[in-house]
């Protein structure tokens, strides 16, 4: 199982390298950092056990290039374990982005995390990510969100409406 | 925690968060969570 990571930070930086490293192989066409981490980068720290990626997949068929992908970053020394690649233990989900999740990655506020470029999702697009799928935590999510970060409330509005989505009631 | 309190905390930097979660889910790792004790059934004893 995971250990943990020997420097006093998250190997978020290596991630992020990575992700970058598949749009240079020419593996994927875009990414972004959404889930959890991706709600810290607005709101107070919390606990999070893994990150999730989203790319926008170049082989559009049923696996998304998912398997070439693993064996790219294999091949830079991560590791798998069931759905997981791990980076120094620590566990990064790779997800095919689609619909409302792909126009997060397009729409990705660009950010420069110890001096690597990466994408990280809009706080809008958290907010509808997690009133579409509606889970407890989902909706904690949200109300964290709408209490701490600066909100684009119109922004917010039109990817509700276009996605024919609505908050929940908190 | 306090609403100020937490607001500073979404303030910070996002390298300087992921610091804290890092050490959150170390603590996590050392005090792991008890299950809570549930009152054994009458009739299950």
């Amino acid at each position: 199982m995971a250990t943990d990571p020997p420097s006093d930070n998250l190997p978020l930086a290596e991630v992020l390298r990575g992700a970058n490293g598949l749009v240079a192989a020419g593996l994927i066409e875009d990414w972004a950092l959404g889930g959890a981490l991706a709600t810290i980068y607005y709101v107070e720290p919390f606990t999070t056990y893994d990150a999730d990626i989203f790319f926008i997949p170049k082989d559009k068929g049923l696996t998304a290039g998912i398997p070439a992908i693993y064996a790219h970053l294999q091949t830079q020394g991560w590791q798998v374990e069931r759905e997981h690649l791990l980076v120094r233990g620590f566990p990064v989900q790779f997800l095919a982005a689609h619909g409302l999740t792909e126009e997060a990655v397009r729409e990705a506020e660009r950010i420069d995390y110890e001096g690597v470029p990466a994408k990280v999702f809009r706080a809008e697009h958290i907010v509808a990510i997690a009133a579409s799928v509606g889970r407890a935590k989902d909706k904690a999510r949200i109300e964290q969100l709408l209490q701490q970060a600066d909100l684009d409330r119109t922004y917010l509005e039109n990817v509700l409406h276009r996605h024919n989505l609505r908050l929940p009631k908190l | 925690m306090k609403a100020e309190m937490r607001q500073k905390l979404a303030r910070e930097s996002f390298e300087e968060k992921t610091r804290k979660v890092a050490q959150l889910i170390r603590l996590a790792k050392t005090f792991p969570r008890r299950p809570r004790p549930t009152h054994a059934h009458p009739q299950g004893k």
